[in-house]
């Protein structure tokens, strides 16, 4: 009877060596490379750094105007425009401005990142059903294996600080541009591409005239989902010491300081809704000037 | 005052309470939830029981549920290993009432707070030894984002200590030294920043307390401060307050933990109160036993098997040798 009630587990013991022997593995790899992977991201982290500093250092009514003309070109809205200015004006006098900087750092690299990294992957998933079928289970894993999980062997490789914050947040940001860029491609009309066949076109000219435009919506609502994935992990960013409104947070989680959660909470709320109103209005147009052309 | 208040309470009872130790009873004990004192409480468990015959039953909680559960309600009888800082007002009044004993102040050696780097960093150069003398060269930490400065890593986002931490990184004016303060963010980023620190042999000098299966393991130095402690008052009033206009050097407050009993079980406890008032763990016994736990993902039971079989010499000081066989003869 207990055969079937209890469940056939593998011994205590046997468990415990195969889990520290695993762990041993990681460490005399760790022991072996982790100073040459360190070594590796030194660029970004200097490129980080910079970046960061540079936000932090400039005075605030010029990166007021930077941001708003940034908001202005993407959207060509002024009621964002005036939105936008208005939030940051509050952030920055209830005492936020330099975190909102480090935040907005932070994310804005790790956007990029994204985007370089992710586009290509997702072109390639798209070119082959075969990358599709082993790419998709890795995505899943990024987006649903709990952030403290990987959150141990990358301190343990690479420390505490931006680099590793950086790729935490890669990690959970970059499926969406990923899945929508091979979406967005394998959805152009089959017609069209028949088209550009008939037309002699070579299947680099295919991707980059006909399957890129007709797949930037997509592409972008991607781009859009990445940011604001981006923007949610700046907390966990923050358990590994990256400045910012992350750490703030965690600081009201510890000591119950119900509206300083608050204000670094709704602070990246408002500017998780200006990238995305930016980004959202910037993909409506590029789309709108597609439709021109082929209407 | 208060001592000799415990010191006589011990001795009358010392006295009257030898004819009590055939039968124990039953008997509460406070079983906390960190690793050290669930070690602490288990060992108690296994010794009280074999040795003396009792029935121990543990109770689970944390610092403050368990002293307000002793001190109101007398229940549990025994906290092993009460820290007393973040309840030392209390825990003050408590005693001078008398609703309860501390019969052992010193559990546990060389524990507590302060500033630690690692062994081999400390082998390397004997020739510093104190915080004033380390703080002088922050070119031999240096911090990852920027290397020209030395990181001296302090306590997580929203913790207690991190003021301290802040408060103590200006009072020896690290910053003008070429120091830069670095938040871990977590437990886990901190733990983490000193295992790799360790696993690659790189310098690393911050924030941490002991006993921990982290300190044992990597076998971290504690730092004296080289100056003295400027005392409670100052401490409270102005180290671990934000913005304090008077910031002098000093070293990190002592931290006290107390074994605890009530006051009935002071009264008749007899010849467990000596038990727990001999009780004291060695500072690198508990620190390896700790590392076990970590290891081997041991719990509290499986843990005080291992140290009493594995740290005879500790224990048998403890108890009388009719005891001590008792004990080992239920191994």
């Amino acid at each position: 009877m207990s055969l079937l009630t209890e469940f056939p587990e593998m011994s205590r013991t046997d468990l415990r060596d195969f889990k520290k022997g695993i762990d041993g593995a990681f460490k005399e790899f760790n022991k072996a490379y982790g100073e040459g992977i360190e070594g590796f991201f030194k660029p970004l982290l200097y490129a980080l750094k910079w970046f960061e500093d540079l936000l932090v250092d400039t005075p605030w009514p010029l990166m007021l105007v930077i941001i708003a003309l940034l908001v202005w070109l993407g959207s060509r809205s002024w009621p964002l425009v005036a939105g936008t200015v208005i939030s940051m004006l509050v952030i920055g006098y209830l005492g936020m401005w330099e975190d909102m900087m480090y935040t907005l750092a932070l994310t804005t690299v790790a956007t990029l990142v994204c985007i370089v990294l992710g586009i290509p992957v997702g072109i390639l998933m798209a070119k082959s059903n075969r990358m599709q079928a082993i790419i998709t289970p890795i995505l899943d894993i990024m987006q649903t294996i709990p952030a403290f999980v990987y959150l141990i062997p990358i301190v343990i490789m690479l420390g505490i600080g931006l680099v590793p914050g950086l790729i935490a947040v890669i990690i959970y940001a970059a499926p969406p541009v990923v899945r929508l860029t091979n979406l967005g491609i394998r959805l152009v009309d089959t017609d069209i591409l028949e088209a550009a066949d008939a037309f002699g076109a070579s299947s680099r000219q295919k991707l980059w005239t006909v399957q890129m435009p007709l797949a930037l919506p997509n592409i972008f609502a991607g781009v859009n989902q990445t940011i604001m994935m981006a923007l949610a992990m700046v907390v966990v960013a923050s358990l590994l010491g990256v400045h910012g409104l992350g750490l703030e947070v965690l600081k009201a989680v510890n000591n119950q300081y119900i509206t300083l959660g608050f204000m670094n909470g709704l602070a990246i709320v408002a500017i998780a809704i200006v990238f995305d109103r930016t980004s959202q209005k910037f993909g409506k147009r590029l789309q709108k000037h597609s439709e021109v052309i082929h209407g | 005052m208060k001592k000799l208040l415990a010191t006589a309470a011990i001795a009358t009872i010392g006295m009257g309470g030898t004819a009590m130790a055939e039968e124990c009873g039953d008997i509460t004990m406070a079983d906390f939830n960190w690793a050290s004192a669930t070690l602490v409480a288990n060992v108690d468990k296994f010794i009280l029981e074999e040795g003396y015959g009792c029935d121990v039953e543990l109770i689970v909680g944390g610092t403050s549920a368990i002293f307000a559960s002793m001190d109101g309600k007398g229940e549990p009888m025994i906290a092993g290993e009460q820290w007393v800082n973040s309840v030392r007002e209390l825990v003050d009044v408590a005693l001078d009432e008398g609703r309860l004993h501390a019969v052992n102040r010193a559990p546990i050696l060389g524990l507590g707070e302060g500033w630690w780097i690692p062994s081999y960093t400390a082998e390397a150069h004997p020739e510093l030894t104190t915080v004033l003398d380390w703080i002088e060269h922050p070119e031999l930490f240096p911090s990852a984002e920027d290397p020209s400065k030395g990181a001296f890593v302090g306590c997580p986002s929203g913790w207690g200590c991190q003021q301290v931490n802040i408060s103590l990184f200006e009072a020896f004016d690290m910053e003008a030294k070429g120091w830069v303060l670095v938040d871990p963010g977590s437990a886990a980023g901190l733990d983490g920043s000193i295992a790799k620190a360790n696993e690659r042999e790189e310098n690393w000098l911050g924030y941490y307390w002991s006993p921990t299966s982290i300190i044992g393991k990597y076998n971290m130095h504690p730092l004296p401060y080289g100056v003295d402690y400027l005392g409670n008052d100052y401490w409270n009033s102005c180290i671990t307050q934000p913005d304090c206009p008077d910031l002098r050097p000093t070293s990190y407050t002592v931290s006290e933990v107390f074994t605890l009993v009530t006051d009935d079980f002071m009264q008749t406890g007899g010849e467990i109160n000596d038990y727990l008032a001999a009780r004291v763990y060695p500072g690198t016994v508990m620190n390896s036993m700790l590392v076990y736990m970590d290891d081997e993902q041991a719990d509290g039971e499986d843990a005080a098997i291992e140290f009493l079989i594995s740290h005879e010499d500790v224990w048998m000081e403890w108890v009388s040798s009719e005891i001590a066989e008792k004990v080992k003869a239920a191994l």
